[in-house]
């Protein structure tokens, strides 16, 4: 067994009115890939910010290479060799690719910056990683596969001891995870501590050694990988048994009239020609890669991006969207994919957000009638069981699971007919997750509302889908029936038009 | 602290709109005091709050700007612009009073709506625009009167708007911009619009995607502002009579600065009505102290920089501390 290169011990931490870190222990040993895992709001990022210098620690000790340290910021963290790589980059988009790895430490030659140099250490250092990118490149020409190498890059140029991985793969492409396991495996080899924090049960199992599991603030406990099962690391993180078995058949009549139909839709690159119909009371799952252009299929339907041409069909009849107003006013809602940027406004309360579609029927006269829509927002909260302590708080203050909630409350009270889910489970916890699709179930089978629902995740495209649309490169390549829709029969039409 | 934050009261009249009450109180006892209690006078109060009625009516106007997320820095010229036309219209071509003051806010609302159409439909960067119309309204008051200044009439000579400002002692000024800054509070949060506006300015796009016509109340926000530069100019004639052209640039910021330091964020989506005329009152008193002190107007506009810098700064903090 290797030395442990970094130990967590007790660590404490309180905000005002949570305990988020009860005495929380956690170790990475030389050589090692350890995994955190835990619900949303379980902790793990708390954890790794009071690493790494960005909260303070209320008590307890951080033990790393045999010495008791403190960081006071990340720049600290960093210098010591301990990093971060986030969710969320944090990358110049306007820079280079060489220019955003040494910024901050650019090699010098009198008081010019030696680009020469800067390029060719950039070279050097992807090569060493068996990375093929060009360091002259702008940054955001890159997919976010590739800029999440250069951010990588960028850790081990640092002369990284530990790196942590914050849910790296959520952006990533399969082919991308691939090359992102390949690196984590030889960073593995070189000695390297790794912690890596996902959702994803699959990648835990196949590349990690060891599973940490937290769950509220808490420990909950450690396995070892190989002798450990998918079932038992989410009994762990939720306390009770989760099963997701597919779907085996359609739930929707045959004669279910059709409520939304795409003609020859046409919107720049990612949209060509996209066809389909959507019939009531129906999950249509959307699935396919990452930029398959199934999201901005969604938004030309919705209006929220101009489109070239094409007709829509609501109910039979034809109709004109151009703006997102025109879409609601037709029936259709929105889920997007990125609560924080699309759904929800983070300074408002649940009650304001969610009126903010409907605000026209609690009006008295010119006035908001507030009783009512308060009245409104508390049944909703009951009824979609989001987790907040009064409709009047601030969204920003729940968590993601329940801001998701939120959004969606703001289509039902406004009474939306067809739904369109925009990767409605992205970045939530398991317990949130089933409680998600729970209510998709119901809305369909029970109000008789019709669902497009885009999902990256095969098992959820599976699980909750009575037909599956698959695209690839902004063209539909391809339409199953539930039961003939497999994991294998999706990816093949998800990479038809991919040259490989 | 975090006790008293607690406490009902203080959480419903919200701590920063209690802090500028002592802040202002201090300020009174501190002037009565370096003055050896000139400053008590009523007359002195009086003519504080002349300064403070076309300051917060500007200072309430740019609320709803700033509330988007934008920012109008054409206020204060505006305003002159407004006056300037108006006074000169009444001057120059017999235009009645009435007429004239209508007129004004006509002006204020041409302005407003100029702006808005540029910020919300064009997308124009509103620095930009208000900038550039702030040059406008400059260079127009000036065509427009021969850059000659005008003088609005006593009320000796007929000009009975004065008596807006105040009869007697009485400030009637006072109550039409408590009554005035009561409408703008219901509108911005009882009303659809104040709602929409400051939906739209914590968050635009999440606002648009839920069918909300944002390019719409965008653009509202600008006439709002414009329409009460307009009442400004009104009230800035009726406490001073001449103006100007060519000024009016250092009202912009005592404006901002009034609306950032009753809590309205310069990143949008918050906003403070009461707090915004409690700011005004602020810095309307350190205007008159300032000169009772016996220091100049330069000190002023170094004084107001300050306060700005700093208003604007505490926002930020408050909000880096949040996240």
């Amino acid at each position: 067994m290797n030395e442990t290169i970094l130990e967590l011990k007790d660590i404490d931490k309180s905000f005002p009115g949570v305990h988020a870190l009860n005495k929380v222990s956690f170790d990475v040993r030389k050589g090692e890939v350890h995994a955190l895992m835990g619900e949303n709001g379980a902790g793990k990022s708390t954890l790794m910010k009071v690493l790494t210098g960005i909260y303070t620690k209320d008590s307890g000790s951080i033990i790393f290479e045999g010495k008791e340290v403190e960081f006071h910021n990340a720049r600290e963290a960093q210098d010591a060799g301990v990093i971060i790589v986030h969710q969320e980059l944090n990358m110049m988009g306007h820079l280079t690719v060489a220019q955003n790895i040494f910024v901050g430490r650019e090699p010098m030659k009198g008081i010019r910056v030696d680009d020469k140099k800067m390029i060719a250490d950039s070279e050097a250092l992807f090569k060493r990683l068996n990375i093929d990118i060009d360091p002259r490149e702008t940054m955001s020409k890159l997919t976010v596969g590739k800029q999440q190498m250069c951010e990588i890059a960028k850790a081990i140029s640092k002369d990284a001891k530990v790196i942590i991985f914050d849910e790296p793969s959520s952006a990533l492409t399969d082919a991308e995870i691939e090359e992102l396991f390949k690196i984590i495996k030889d960073l593995r080899e070189r000695q390297l501590g790794i912690v890596y924090i996902s959702h994803r049960m699959d990648e835990i199992k196949r590349i990690t050694d060891r599973v940490t599991v937290m769950r509220d603030g808490t420990y909950v406990g450690t396995l070892i990988t190989k002798d450990c099962t998918k079932e038992d690391i989410i009994n762990m993180m939720v306390g009770r048994v989760i099963y997701e078995d597919p779907k085996s058949c359609s739930t929707v009549p045959a004669d279910a009239p059709v409520v939304l139909k795409v003609e020859h839709l046409n919107a720049g690159r990612m949209v060509q020609d996209v066809s389909f119909e959507l019939r009531k009371g129906e999950i249509l799952g959307f699935a396919g890669l990452m930029g398959a252009g199934r999201t901005e299929t969604a938004r030309a339907i919705f209006g929220a991006d101009p489109s070239e041409s094409g007709d829509i069909y609501i109910n039979g009849e034809k109709v004109v969207i151009k703006s997102p107003s025109d879409a609601v006013k037709h029936g259709l809602g929105y889920l997007s994919e990125d609560r924080k940027r699309f759904g929800i406004v983070v300074q408002k309360t649940v009650a304001e957000n969610s009126t903010m579609a409907t605000l026209e029927k609690y009006m008295n006269g010119i006035f908001i009638n507030k009783k009512s829509e308060l009245k409104v927002a508390e049944e909703y909260v009951d009824k979609l069981n989001i987790k907040t302590p009064g409709v009047e708080q601030l969204v920003v203050n729940l968590s993601g699971g329940n801001q998701q909630k939120v959004v969606l409350a703001k289509w039902l009270v406004r009474d939306c007919d067809i739904l369109i889910f925009d990767e409605p489970t992205r970045g939530i916890d398991v317990g949130a997750k089933s409680e998600i699709y729970k209510l998709m179930n119901k809305l369909v089978t029970e109000e008789g509302k019709s669902i497009i629902m885009i999902s990256s995740e095969l098992t959820e495209i599976l699980r909750m889908s009575d037909r599956v649309v698959v695209m690839c490169e902004g063209k539909k390549t391809g339409e199953l029936p539930i039961e003939k829709a497999t994991q294998e029969a999706i990816m093949d039409l998800a990479t038809r038009d991919i040259n490989m | 602290m975090n006790k008293l934050k607690e406490n009902p009261f203080v959480k419903k009249v919200g701590i920063n709109r209690i802090m500028l009450v002592l802040v202002l109180l201090l300020m009174y006892l501190f002037f009565c005091i370096v003055t050896k209690w000139k400053f008590l006078g009523l007359s002195r109060l009086v003519s504080s709050l002349n300064y403070a009625y076309f300051l917060g009516f500007l200072s309430l106007g740019v609320t709803f700007v700033i509330a988007t997320g934008g920012i109008d820095f054409s206020i204060g010229p505006v305003m002159f612009c407004c006056s300037l036309i108006s006074g000169y219209c009444l001057k120059s071509y017999g235009v009645p009073m009435g007429a004239a003051l209508a007129l004004a806010v006509g002006v204020g609302l041409l302005f407003g709506i100029f702006n808005g159409f540029l910020v919300s439909y064009l997308s124009v960067a509103p620095f930009i625009v208000s900038m550039a119309s702030m040059n406008i309204a400059k260079g127009l008051a000036s065509v427009f009167t021969k850059t000659q200044s005008v003088s609005w009439p006593q009320l000796a000579e007929g000009g009975w708007y004065r008596q807006l400002v105040k009869i007697g002692n009485v400030p009637v000024g006072l109550f039409i911009l408590l009554f005035i800054a009561l409408i703008c509070g219901i509108l911005m949060g009882k009303t659809k619009t104040g709602r929409y506006i400051l939906c739209l300015g914590s968050n635009s796009e999440a606002a648009r995607l839920s069918g909300i016509n944002v390019k719409k109340y965008c653009m509202l926000a600008y006439v709002i502002c414009g329409v009460l530069v307009g009442i400004a100019s009104i009230f800035f004639v009726g406490a001073y009579t001449t103006v100007q052209p060519g000024y009016g640039d250092q009202y912009n910021n005592e404006a901002i600065a009034g609306a950032v330091m009753g809590g309205t964020s310069m990143a949008g989506g918050v906003a403070s009505i009461a707090g915004t005329v409690l700011g005004v009152f602020v810095i309307s008193l350190l205007q008159e102290g300032i000169l009772a002190m016996g220091f100049t107007k330069d000190y002023q506009l170094i004084l107001t920089g300050i306060i700005v810098i700093v208003a604007v700064y505490i926002d930020i903090a408050a909000r880096r501390r949040k996240n």
